[in-house]
């Protein structure tokens, strides 16, 4: 905030003055409040009554349209009167902005006064035509060479401008700096000392580019990329309240492990996307990429299936397009070419979706495990217009047909899509199948043994009551038991028949033949449904005789309290009553000779749209303008700290052509060439000598770049950025070896960050379900985050020096290096090795030199120390020694030292 | 390395906390003069409140058994709405105002068969304020309450919680509360405590959870900062764990501030190292300034039992309104108090067994309330603290389940006390079943525009560039109760 204000306040004080009369400024006080108040329906994009006010002299108007205002008398200008008119009349509209206040209209006034005086040079706004992100990407060539400086095509762009602007690049950080930067940058971890010696001894341009091979082949990268993505795509663990699921899906961590998966095998950025919106229409039978569906599952949101479907047409939007879309849900969009029913028919391609979870081998029981995917599920169902965004006020009449943004110029082309039978039922799949006939016949087995176990003779017609409908009443001779486990065992078997039975129909009604027999299939169903009654009418019965002995020890039991007890006998006695009813009614349904029966499993539609398939399409058209632009630009962001195009999810008419367009496009046209290889645009970058220069200059140097571009847009030094909040939590645990460097699988709990080590990309991220070592290092919200914003607040110093974690990493740290160091100076200059990946200053060592030989005197007087009264046990416990207790101390300072959570 | 005005502006910025943004920034800044013209564009009114304490009832308080007695509900006693003089409430325009989210079969209905006030009230004070009797301790200073009788919101079910904080319909996502403003505006007024702090246990995520005391978009530095009544444990990571020796620890922190200040020398363009430096330093103090906050010793056994800390249905909270006095004696700007999580909608959710349920509750927060206005005064501090009470909506004036009212978002009250604000006197109005807000409406923006206007903040000129504010987020100072 301080920053933006400010930043106006030097414009204006540096612009040359147009400054007529006494107090109004064209440049200052009318063009801005024109772009606020009118260029949104007045403007490039929307000429309402003809006119545009992006330009004074648009205000004349054409021949033929009467101007709207005349020059030395506000008195005759419509302009003035309608900006000054009451409520009906007024411009701004009610609805579309405020009134101007009555300053700005006295300016105006005076504006209009004075003739209306404007520089002549000045350009109107563009129009969506002419917005540089909407015009095809085109591979710029790279500008030569400038005299000494790199051939590197990403420093060629940079040096050109440079040099124009008469800056001097620094140079390359030393390096130390430089690994410690690639490290964290690539695989967010730092390097250890071995991998530090071996690069300062050799840092040249081959060596770091062998160094960069390596981490960008390393899994670590998948995991720290995995992470930016994640941010980018929203991924959220599901939250919710209690066991319902409000927000997102369960187990949507495979998607999690496909992103990292995805990243490591450089899987092309284009295939991605097509993964992510439509894996379900490309590889209906893979599990492995169904999981990349989660991108689309994340957005469920169970009260509401339009914040639901908003959030997937917004998001979409900013990740892939840096569109907002979503600002065009009530009206037509304010800046950009994008109309109100643009908005609907986009949502229209999502329309028809919802979310499920397919079984997992091995776990048939989906709130444990299982791939949370998309589908359609309703190809039917209508799309209309809101009015005015209201979901109570539809436009019924014009169903909207779904169609991607026209201004983009990509044909939308939606081609529906047959599914496998395994794709729209998934329980004919023969893994499903076997698992559960095995579950079936285990369940048959037990119960079986148990009938097994008496040894009374078994009548023939209790042995044909397990197969045909026996006589309700069972012989009175046998045991409760016995009868129990006739029943049960009678329950089993039949419940195992009907299954195989229902397996048969279902295979024989959808599994494709060469000519269906229709008799046969009749024939399959029939003894299907039989099947099925026999196993409801056992399933009931053996309930039933359940209920029956809890309301016999009901009567019997010995509860003292009278009430109490009859309380307890009425409760049995109604349930009993209720399944002998039941039993009743499915033993009537035995008579019943139809063909219906339930079938394995849930039957959904056998053709999906095919329109998410047209959207990725769409989205990765090789002239798809946006696409590729906005990846690169996310790419350049976490490499350098700072994007190439500002506002990362809008790349809108209000973003303006960037400083470093040619770059951008030429970056977008690599990614492209490439076959959208991610890891060949890191290579680019991180390779470039931008890259790797310093982020510190010899002070003349800094002085004349900061006197001409202060604010590093010409990326003539490299920034300096904190660390995420992942990298921190990790980094504290990987530098005392701790890190449990185990791969993938599901979420862990979120509490448990301080006592489980692995890698903090794995743990639990949702609506309040996020580590809090985490939120406090301004890890991303679960619900959008484009971009971080680092901050630097008291918090955080109190939980990199007061949590168990930190303290524990230093004491079992200290321990280590003590073994091979124990020597001051060695252990001093180690521990910067290891922590900071550089070697102490003389300064420096003299400090903690001075500070091991103190902290161990203090420490040796514990009787005069005060402990503090803390909840926490520590999972390491202090050292004995206080000189070794006075090196774990130093560790933990380093650990809480500036440089530790810095990048230089 | 140099860093540039824009990135040392930003990070000065974001150096929340301790230090509010524009104070921060004007000290440490360079460029001071930048930070002082906005601190003097938010702080063009002038001030007449110092802090704010924020009473907030979660699952809704029964406003007409509280601070809105309406005795046509006992004459009209079983009666269907229809059936009374007050029969075009039901007609009104202000049942539009409703936003329902999603369909709740049981709860957010009109009820229709008026039930009669479970409670007595009487005058009270000078004023006369009518009062029930669940509430006797608050009435005690019933001169000192301003009570605006005509609130409304939109939601019908519990995401009013949320937008009783940050203005918004939970369905629009969340958005700063009216905490977080006010310290993104103001800073604090002590440097080792944090400016924005809450109590008790927050929402429950149904209904927007910590959101409530969330700063979103102005950055997790103008966030609440939840402080627990246990000098052992008052937030977290607020000390070491077991065994690490204080005099061990400022060693470090010695040593530490030694290091950075060579790093802050060899990079002098670098006020990251600086600002995190600071940043030690004042999570240094907060070590012992939080703890001391929430210790009592120094207590009397008077002040004690006034806010009912040795009684073991008040003690919970008791300790909460002490800690509040406590916190804005020492300068912390807004102290937000939740009361009634039950991990769902609210204790104060009363469909059913409102009698109980509102006597078991009022009897936890009257005295505690009571006192904490009585201290305040007595202290001569409530002229600079501001204190609020309010829930996310009133109650049907009609009964469900038998003994129980509905959510009611048509009309309910809340109460202001101190900070300028006009005493004794009842401001809006709702109709004579206690149905809609029918004179002197406002939405819940409205108080905090009165709110932020009372601490010397224009809600207009509290904005982020790129930030769109809505018409009705900034809302309207209540001019009419200011004293």
């Amino acid at each position: 905030m301080i920053f933006h204000l400010s930043k106006v306040f030097v414009i204006v004080t540096l612009l040359p003055s147009f400054t007529y009369g006494e107090d109004v400024d064209y440049l200052r006080d009318i063009k801005p409040m024109f772009v606020e108040k009118c260029v949104s329906c007045h403007g490039p994009v929307k000429q309402e009554a003809d006119l545009r006010l992006d330009a004074a002299k648009f205000i004349t108007r054409e021949e033929g349209l009467e101007p709207v205002a005349l020059g030395g008398h506000p008195e005759k200008s419509l302009l003035i009167e309608r900006v000054s008119a009451s409520i009906d009349e007024r411009m701004p509209p009610e609805g579309e902005g405020e009134a101007l206040t009555p300053k700005q209209v006295k300016l105006l006034r005076e504006w209009v006064r004075l003739g209306m005086p404007a520089p002549e040079d000045e350009e109107p706004l563009p129009t969506p035509d002419e917005h540089w992100a909407y015009q095809k990407i085109v591979r710029p060539n790279v500008p030569d060479t400038q005299d000494g400086t790199s051939t590197h095509s990403v420093d060629r762009f940079l040096a050109k401008q440079q040099s124009e602007q008469k800056l001097k690049a620094v140079d390359r950080a030393n390096a130390e700096t430089l690994l410690r930067r690639v490290y964290f940058d690539v695989i967010g971890l730092p390097p250890d000392i071995k991998q530090l010696e071996a690069f300062t001894e050799n840092p040249s341009q081959e060596a770091y580019e062998s160094v960069v091979s390596q981490l960008l082949d390393s899994p670590r990268y998948g995991e720290r990329w995995g992470r930016h993505w994640m941010d980018v795509w929203r991924y959220s663990d599901w939250n919710g309240y209690k066991q319902a699921v409000r927000g997102s899906q369960r187990h949507i961590w495979h998607w999690r492990d496909w992103i990292i998966e995805s990243l490591n095998e450089d899987k092309s950025y284009d295939r991605m996307i097509v993964e992510m919106l439509a894996g379900d229409e490309v590889a209906p039978l893979d599990p492995e990429t169904l999981r990349a569906t989660g991108f689309l599952a994340r957005n469920f949101h169970n009260s509401n299936r339009n914040i639901w479907l908003d959030a997937t047409v917004e998001h979409t939007a900013k990740a892939f397009l840096g569109m907002t879309i979503n600002c065009a849900r009530c009206h037509d969009h304010k800046f950009d070419p994008i109309a109100q029913q643009e908005y609907y028919t986009f949502r229209a391609i999502f329309e028809p979706h919802n979310v499920r979870t397919d079984r997992l081998p091995g776990q048939a029981n989906v709130t444990k495990d299982g791939i949370a995917r998309v589908f359609d599920k309703e190809p039917a169902v209508k799309t209309f217009l809101y009015r005015r965004g209201d979901e109570k006020h539809p436009d019924k009449e014009n169903p909207l047909a779904a169609d991607g943004i026209k201004i983009l110029g990509i044909p939308f082309e939606v081609q529906p899509v047959d599914l496998p039978v395994e794709g729209f039922f998934p329980a004919l799949s023969e893994k499903i199948e076997k698992e559960d006939i095995a579950r079936l016949e285990a369940a048959e087995k037990k119960a079986a043994a148990a009938f097994g176990k008496f040894d009374l003779p078994q009548t023939s017609d209790i042995t044909e009551s397990l197969t045909e409908p026996p006589s309700p009443a069972l012989p009175e001779k046998l045991s409760v038991e016995h009868q129990l486990a006739i029943v049960k065992y009678a329950a089993a078997k039949t419940n195992l028949s009907a299954l195989r039975a229902r397996y048969s129909a279902d295979r024989a009604k959808f599994l494709p033949a060469e000519k269906k027999d229709q008799a046969k299939l009749n024939q399959f169903m029939k003894t299907a449904a039989k099947a099925e009654r026999l196993a409801n009418w056992s399933a009931a019965r053996s309930t039933a005789f359940q209920k029956w002995q809890a309301f016999d020890s009901a009567k019997s039991s010995d509860e003292k309290n009278v009430g109490k007890k009859k309380a307890a006998i009425d409760k049995a006695q109604k349930e009993f009553v209720a399944a002998r009813t039941e039993t009743e009614k499915k033993r009537l349904e035995l008579s019943k000779t139809d063909a219906k029966y339930k079938s394995v499993g849930p039957v959904h539609p056998k053709q999906s749209t095919g329109r998410r398939l047209a959207l990725a399409n769409w989205i990765v058209h090789r002239d798809n303008p946006l696409t590729a632009r906005v990846a690169v630009n996310h790419i350049w962001l976490r490499h350098f700290g700072t994007p190439l195009v500002e506002n990362v999810f809008d790349f809108g008419m209000r973003s303006p052509q960037p400083l470093h367009h040619d770059l951008l496009n030429w970056l977008a046209s690599e990614l492209i060439e490439s076959g959208w290889s991610m890891k060949h645009i890191h290579r680019l970058i991180l390779t470039s000598q931008t890259y790797q220069q310093a982020s510190a200059a010899p002070v003349e140097l800094l002085a004349h770049n900061n006197s001409i571009d202060p604010d590093n847009h010409h990326y003539w030094r490299a920034n300096v950025q904190r660390l995420e909040s992942e990298s921190i939590r990790d980094s504290v645990l990987h530098v005392a070896n701790q890190l449990d460097m185990t791969m993938s699988g599901p979420d862990i709990d979120f509490s448990e960050g301080e006592n489980i080590l692995r890698r903090s990309v794995y743990f639990r991220h949702a609506y309040e379900k996020q580590m809090l070592m985490m939120t406090i290092f301004d890890a991303a919200s679960p619900n959008e985050c484009y971009r971080r914003s680092p901050s630097i607040i008291p918090q955080q110093a109190l939980a990199l020096s007061n949590s168990q974690l930190s303290i524990s990493a230093a004491r079992s740290l200290a321990a280590e290096i003590n073994v091979t160091h124990s020597e001051p100076q060695a252990f001093i200059n180690q521990s910067f090795l290891t922590l900071l990946n550089r070697k102490p200053s003389n300064d420096e060592l003299t400090a903690c030199q001075q500070f091991l030989l103190t902290q161990a005197e203090l420490l040796s007087k514990q009787n005069d120390l005060t402990k503090f009264e803390g909840n926490v046990k520590t999972e390491v416990e202090p050292a004995a020694d206080p000189t070794l207790r006075a090196c774990e101390n130093l560790i933990h300072v380093l650990m809480n030292h500036n440089d530790f959570t810095s990048i230089r | 390395m140099e860093m540039n005005n824009s990135t040392r502006r930003a990070f000065l910025s974001d150096m929340g906390m301790g230090f509010g943004s524009i104070a921060l920034a004007s000290m440490l800044s360079e460029d001071a003069r930048a930070g002082e013209q906005i601190a003097d564009k938010l702080t063009q009114i002038a001030p007449k409140a110092k802090s704010v304490i924020w009473l907030f009832m979660i699952g809704g308080t029964s406003h007409m058994e509280s601070f809105d007695p309406k005795p046509m509900l006992n004459k009209y006693a079983g009666k269907t709405v229809e059936e009374t003089p007050f029969k075009e409430v039901l007609n009104s325009p202000f049942l539009e105002n409703e936003r329902v989210v999603a369909f709740d079969p049981n709860n957010g209905f009109i009820r229709n068969e008026l039930y009669p006030l479970q409670v007595g009230y009487k005058q009270r004070g000078e004023s006369g304020l009518e009062i029930s009797d669940w509430w006797p301790n608050v009435g005690d200073s019933a001169d000192d309450l301003c009570l605006v009788r005509s609130m409304w919101t939109e939601d019908s079910n519990h995401g009013a919680q949320i937008q009783f904080h940050t203005g918004r319909h939970r369905i629009d996502g969340f958005f700063p509360t009216i905490g977080a403003w006010a310290n993104y505006g103001l800073g604090s007024l002590n440097e080792n405590l944090p400016s924005f702090v809450v109590m008790g246990t927050p929402l429950a995520d149904c209904c927007g959870g910590k959101e409530a005391h969330r700063a979103n978009y102005l950055g997790p530095q103008y966030d609440g900062v939840p402080l627990k009544i246990d000098p052992n444990d008052p937030l977290p990571y607020a000390k070491p764990p077991q065994g690490v020796f204080k005099e061990e620890q400022a060693g470090e922190f010695a040593l530490l501030r030694e290091l950075n200040q060579l790093t802050a020398t060899q990079y002098p363009g670098d006020d990251a190292v600086r600002a995190r430096m600071k940043s030690y330093e004042l999570a240094f103090r907060m070590q012992t300034a939080v703890p001391d906050v929430v210790r009592f010793d120094g207590e009397t056994e008077e002040t004690q039992n006034l806010y009912g800390i040795k009684q073991k249905e008040t003690k919970d909270f008791g300790q909460k309104m002490l800690t509040a006095r406590r916190l804005v004696e020492r300068g912390v700007r807004f102290v937000q108090v939740y009361h009634g999580n039950n991990g769902g909608a609210g204790s104060w959710d009363s469909h059913k067994n409102l009698k109980s349920s509102h006597t078991r509750l009022c009897k936890q927060v009257d005295q505690p309330i009571g006192a904490l206005l009585k201290d305040l005064k007595q202290r001569g501090l409530l002229d600079e603290t501001l204190v609020v009470w309010g829930s996310e909506f009133g109650r049907t004036p009609g009964s469900q389940l038998a003994n129980g009212r509905d959510h009611h978002p048509f009309g309910f009250t809340i109460w202001m006390a101190g900070g300028g604000i006009k005493g004794g006197i009842a401001h809006g109005k709702t109709d004579e079943i206690g149905f809609h807000a029918v004179e002197n409406r406002h939405y819940v923006t409205d108080l905090h525009a009165t709110v932020l206007h009372q601490l010397g903040l224009d809600p207009r000129a509290l904005a982020v560039p790129g930030r769109k504010r809505l018409e009705k987020d900034f809302g309207h100072v209540i001019e009419e109760v200011i004293a």
